[in-house]
């Protein structure tokens, strides 16, 4: 298939109608539920999603995009999956209201037992029950009346959720528009450690002004810095590489490696402050695929790559599991050191990575404050607990177990069982318990989706993911200007590592972050984020193939109609 | 033309809820989502299709004429084979993760011993169990009128679980906390309750809800009426089938009320009241003394080894096992703190066989009959009839399920109403005299429980000889657990049981009184023992008796012990009627006194009542159904 704009639109306008075909799976499944999912909210993503679709042609008529189109249909399918699982979940009362969700959940209960009943008792059954004696019969789904959806259409259509996924389309024709122009490259590539200063500044007083790594409410405006530090970090590594070269034993002079470093260390600061070290994690696999892209030599790449390795074996020696520790000779000893200096928040979080179903004992210093709190609240209910705490040892074991899943372990485990619950095609659109999550709808919306749609659901995210990040790859080769290749597999190893981060954080294979899944998650400057980072990418990609052309014309005119 | 033709097609045909299989609701958003993974598949598909086109890239111009060498060298070339070893590396970290995934999908079940244990903490086991209905759980007439839980519509509209017997089963049904009981294990999850879509889209029909029922063996009214017997008493009654090994009623008291039960608060109550233990089921998990209805396994022991026709004395003075030990005398006699006996011999110091011995519950003899049969002889007869032959004293006081006893569908059901295992210490350690006080049901055969002593009595009533697997659900085949008896021996041994309820003289007439107008004729016998049991004053709290003690130091201190007192408990085990048994009883009551005082008569009227509802066959049916036989059914 070549890269034709018509071939792709009818990509994009199948994912349209197979996304039409989610949603209202979804809205079936909220019927049998007794809850209406609001149509509204489906024809919103489905215009959305539309508009989307239409993109290329407005693009290829007024913008003359002469890029790869695999780049935009791909993160367009991985949006369009995102908007099928949110919509499942923010249709459901029980997952959306803060305080109703016991009788949301009863009322949920309540329709299905009916439908129970109804299908399956007999009538005699019924009447002892005290209900009307009709022989069972299957539910009528048509004679029934929902729970209606509260959204009326201005609640749809002025959300958040609207304006955000627009503001990423303006975004990104805007950072296509700009981005393909020489000269704007020119210009970033020249002030990269102007660009870097000039967003840190403002960032860092956001940051201390933030509350749990939240401004104002529930935005991350810092999202949108991570673009600043990777032009910048790209443009500094664009004009060092090759004096990176001149090494000895793989160690680069001074000179060189000290504004690569400093670059380098600059976004840690904010999201040290901000707690955010699933970014810090994205930021150093990103930095690291630059620094190995740029530089020549194999010594230079194995320094690194050894010194990342070195770094990662401290931290996870640090916070192996106690039990683990004690089974190898010395570790124990080298290991306490690291444990000291090792925040709290990261030693929950590697707990929970590597041994997340065995609670840790009470007396651990990130968890006895959870611990004694919970203790506390158990003591108020029942006086007596001490004394039979004393007769029973096993007693606390329990409360241990029954706290650290109540509290710390309760969102990861519940994320698992629902990936366990999954299975192979998943649960079915809206008749799985995703609502069960908490921020199912963000951070582990991977969770929600492999519940319902199971293994294969998994493998389409991955695969999308794949052949965006694939693309990304496949412009930056074609870039002619190493800037222009920094920054191409910069962006696409920062979407791609993200969404590594996010997944294997739920699925446990590497610790879990409070990061999102790009173009998946619900969010506002994350997906904006994600949507000028898609445009800077077609940018690019759009500068290559226009040199392919010209390449062409300038060697063969002939072929070029010239 | 076309238009015309398309109208021709029902589109109600081709709604969603026709293509999948409106029969089942679920069918539909399983299907659809079925067909989006595969739409979006092949969508993925054609992506990377349109992709192939990008994976080489084109040469620059000026490339084209430089030597190999000098391209090799280029940054280009050597940014791009980064990348693409970058890519790869990529890709195999994408798929290492979704390979994460696939672990917790298909093996974290078999392979992670946490993620298993802690299988319960899963919310969506209980969201699918609330959704789903139990099934209901009927007497063994199997009328949904009779049924013992069943659901009810409460008055906010609530579809909740109702008991018809809620204190009177409590220990049987179990709460939803602590240690599951039937409710929790007769109506396990199927195994299709968290199905998957395509096995939603392919495999699952509507539920029979008829087969979910389970009829239980028990008999509603007479469970009730039991229970009733035993108000205000403490103690436990068991009512078996002999023949086929129904439990035909079993209960406890103090029980408690199983909706009060669910709350946690109420719970932890219960579970703390030391001095009545309400939640524990002295039926299956209490040890008692059996005291002289113990001899009924000597008389089995003695039937099994061919000494049925020994022929022992007894003496004024008691029996010594050995020269320098104490005296067994039996319950008529009084034994001084010197080792001086009064009183006289039951029944008479004569010779005697063992049909005599047996119907005055002769100890001397039984003693003598027990050292005579030996320790062998009673650890087989102990290991048929389901009771633990150990070795150490030490053993016997180690408490042990024992759900192997029970014929039952799963073993989840037969571990939620295990038995405490009996235990009986035969080995070469014990003297003759522990020996001797064993057979007469004191000593280191003290640790009986009464649903043990049931058993111990079906055996006998067995026509066939044979012990019958209790079991709980009527509509699974019968099972033997062993073959205790020759017919011809079970046939001996009931008439030998049946002399002491039958004959005068016997030491449980009142049985024969009290169904004299019936026609029925019983077996059964008496037992009386004296058990060590802590002190309780007024407010349930433990009496303690503070003693003196020296310490390592050598100085004098104080210290508490609890305040132990002789508690007489009141036996009864009996099989009606003697021809062909189709009761067999055993009650306790804790402090009850004499067995045939206590204990008897409420064997009796439990036996009266099971002629009453039919249980004893149509033979002994009353002619007039007695007025108390069909209570009202009142509906909650």
């Amino acid at each position: 298939m070549k890269n034709r704009t018509s071939s792709h639109v009818f990509i994009l306008v199948l994912i349209v109608g197979v996304t039409a075909i989610g949603h209202y799976a979804v809205y079936y499944g909220a019927l049998i539920r007794g809850y209406e999912a609001s149509p509204i909210t489906a024809w919103r993503n489905l215009l959305l999603l539309t508009i989307l679709a239409g993109l290329p042609i407005l693009l290829k008529r007024f913008v003359g995009f002469e890029g790869n189109w695999t780049l935009f249909t791909s993160a367009v399918l991985l949006f369009s999956i995102g908007l099928t699982v949110q919509y499942r979940l923010f249709s459901d009362a029980e997952y959306t209201s803060r305080q109703d969700k016991a009788s949301a959940r009863q009322e949920k209960i309540k329709v299905m037992q009916r439908h129970y009943i109804q299908e399956n008792y007999s009538a005699e059954k019924k009447q002892i029950m005290g209900l009307p004696a009709t022989p069972p019969s299957p539910v009528d789904l048509s004679a029934e009346t929902p729970r209606p959806a509260p959204e009326t259409l201005s609640d749809v259509f002025l959300s958040g959720k609207t304006f955000n996924p627009l503001l990423g389309i303006i975004g990104l024709v805007a950072a296509l528009v700009l981005l393909r122009r020489q000269e704007v490259l020119e210009l970033l590539q020249k002030n990269g450690f102007l660009i870097v200063v000039l967003t840190l500044g403002p960032l860092l007083i956001a940051a201390i002004w933030s509350r749990g790594g939240k401004f104002a409410g529930n935005l991350t405006p810092w999202e949108l810095a991570k673009i600043p530090f990777l032009i910048g970090f790209a443009a500094v590594l664009a004009i060092l590489y090759k004096n990176l070269a001149r090494t000895y034993w793989g160690i680069p002079r001074a000179k060189d490696a000290l504004p690569l470093v400093f670059m380098g260390i600059l976004p840690f600061l904010p999201f040290f402050v901000l707690k955010d070290f699933g970014q810090m994690m994205v930021f150093s696999a990103v930095y690291a695929t630059l620094y190995v892209v740029a530089v020549r030599r194999f010594l230079q790449r194995f320094v690194l790559i050894g010194g990342v390795l070195f770094f990662v074996a401290i931290l996870v020696v640090g916070a192996l599991p106690v039990g683990t520790q004690e089974k190898i000779p010395l570790l124990p000893t080298l290991a306490s050191p690291v444990k000291l200096i090792l925040p709290d928040r990261i030693q929950q979080r590697f707990h929970l990575w590597l041994d997340g179903f065995n609670p840790p004992s009470p007396d651990t210093s990130w968890w006895k404050s959870d611990y004694d709190s919970y203790y506390k609240k158990l003591v108020e209910q029942n006086p007596n607990l001490p004394q039979m705490l004393s007769e029973d040892p096993d007693l606390q074991r329990t409360i241990n177990i029954d706290a650290w899943f109540d509290i710390l372990a309760f969102q990861p485990a519940q994320a698992t069982f629902g990936i366990a619950s999954g299975g192979t095609t998943g649960r079915g659109l809206g008749l799985g318990y995703p609502e069960l999550i908490p921020v199912a709808d963000s951070d582990y919306i991977f969770a929600a989706l492999a519940e319902e749609l199971g293994l294969f659901g998994g493998l389409l995210v991955i695969f999308a993911l794949i052949v965006f990040v694939s693309a990304g790859v496949a412009a930056a080769r074609q870039a002619r200007d190493i800037f222009s290749k920094l920054c191409a597999i910069g962006l696409s190893a920062f979407i791609g590592f993200q969404a590594l981060v996010n997944i294997g954080g739920i699925t446990r294979a590497l610790p879990m972050t409070g990061i999102t899944l790009p173009f998946v998650s619900h969010g506002g400057f994350s997906l904006i984020t994600s949507f000028i980072m898609l445009g800077m990418l077609m940018a690019i990609s759009h500068r290559n193939s226009v040199d392919i052309k010209r390449d062409q014309v300038t060697a063969n005119p002939r072929i070029a109609g010239v | 033309m076309m238009s015309l033709f398309l109208l021709l097609i029902d589109l109600g045909k081709w709604s969603p809820e026709n293509i999948f299989g409106g029969q089942v609701l679920e069918r539909t958003p399983a299907g659809l989502s079925i067909l989006y993974i595969i739409g979006l598949g092949i969508l993925v598909g054609f992506l990377i299709i349109s992709f192939v086109d990008h994976f080489r890239r084109p040469k620059f111009v000026f490339e084209k004429n430089l030597p190999r060498q000098v391209r090799r060298k280029m940054t280009q070339t050597l940014a791009n084979r980064s990348l693409r070893f970058w890519q790869g590396f990529f890709v195999l970290v994408a798929i290492a993760v979704f390979g994460t995934q696939v672990y917790w999908t298909y093996f974290a079940d078999e392979s992670n011993e946490q993620f298993q244990a802690l299988n319960y903490k899963d919310l969506r086991n209980r969201r699918a169990s609330a959704s789903t209905l139990r099934g209901w759980m009927l007497d063994r007439s199997g009328n949904l009128a009779s049924a013992l839980a069943y659901y009810k519509v409460d008055s906010n509209g609530d579809v909740v679980r109702g008991f018809a017997l809620e204190k009177e089963m409590a220990h049987l049904l179990g709460t939803e906390r602590g240690t599951p009981g039937l409710e929790r294990t007769l109506y396990r999850r199927p195994s299709n309750a968290m199905p998957e879509a395509w096995e939603v889209l392919t495999r699952i029909k509507r539920p029979q809800e008829e087969q979910r029922d389970v009829r239980v063996t028990l008999d509603r009214d007479l469970q009730a009426y039991i229970a009733n017997q035993l108000d205000g008493k403490t103690g436990a009654i068991v009512v078996l089938d002999p023949q086929n090994g129904d439990v035909l009623a079993m209960y406890s008291n103090p029980s408690f009320s199983l909706s009060d039960a669910q709350g946690l608060e109420e719970y932890l109550r219960l579970e703390g009241n030391k001095r009545d233990k309400p939640l524990l089921n002295r039926a299956t998990r209490e040890f008692y003394v059996p005291g002289s209805i113990f001899k009924t396994f000597t008389l089995i022991s003695a039937f099994r080894a061919g000494k049925q026709n020994a022929v022992f004395s007894s003496y004024a003075g008691g029996f010594k096992p050995t020269a320098g030990s104490r005296p067994i005398v039996d319950s008529s006699q009084q034994l001084g703190s010197d080792g001086s006996v009064g009183g006289s011999c039951a029944g008479g110091c004569q010779p005697k066989n063992i049909t005599e011995a047996y119907k005055v519950s002769s100890n001397q003899y039984f003693a003598q009959l027990a050292i005579e049969l030996g320790r062998e002889r009673f650890r087989e007869t102990a290991n048929l009839l389901g009771i633990a032959a150990v070795d150490q004293p030490a053993d016997a006081l180690v408490q042990k399920f024992f759900p192997a006893v029970w014929n039952t569908s799963t073993s989840a059901i037969a571990n939620s109403i295990a038995p405490q295992q009996s235990a009986l210490v035969t080995g070469k350690d014990i003297s003759l005299y522990d020996l001797g006080i064993e057979g007469i049901g004191q000593g280191y055969s003290g640790q009986m429980t009464p649903f043990q002593m049931a058993l111990m009595a079906a055996a006998a009533g067995n026509l066939e000889g044979k012990l019958m697997k209790p079991r709980i659900e009527a509509d699974h085949p019968p099972q033997a657990f062993s073959q205790v008896l020759s017919p011809q021996q079970a046939a001996a041994v009931r008439n030998i049981m049946s002399t002491v309820t039958e004959e005068p003289g016997g030491t449980g007439t009142v049985i024969s009184a009290k169904l004299a107008n019936t026609g029925i004729k019983t077996g059964g016998k008496t037992g009386t023992a004296e058990k060590l049991a802590p002190e309780y004053d007024a407010q349930g709290n433990l009496k303690t008796i503070t003693r003196q003690r020296k310490n390592a130091a050598g100085e004098l201190e104080e210290y508490k012990v609890p305040s132990m007192y002789k508690r007489v408990d009141s036996w009864f085990i009996a099989i009606a009627p003697i021809e062909r048994p189709q009761l067999a009883i055993s009650v306790v009551v804790e402090g009850g006194g004499y067995g045939s005082r206590t204990a008897a008569p409420i064997a009796a009227n439990v036996i009266l009542k099971a002629r009453d509802l039919g249980l004893l066959g149509d033979k002994y049916r009353p002619k007039a159904p007695a007025p108390t036989a069909a209570p009202a059914r009142k509906r909650r």
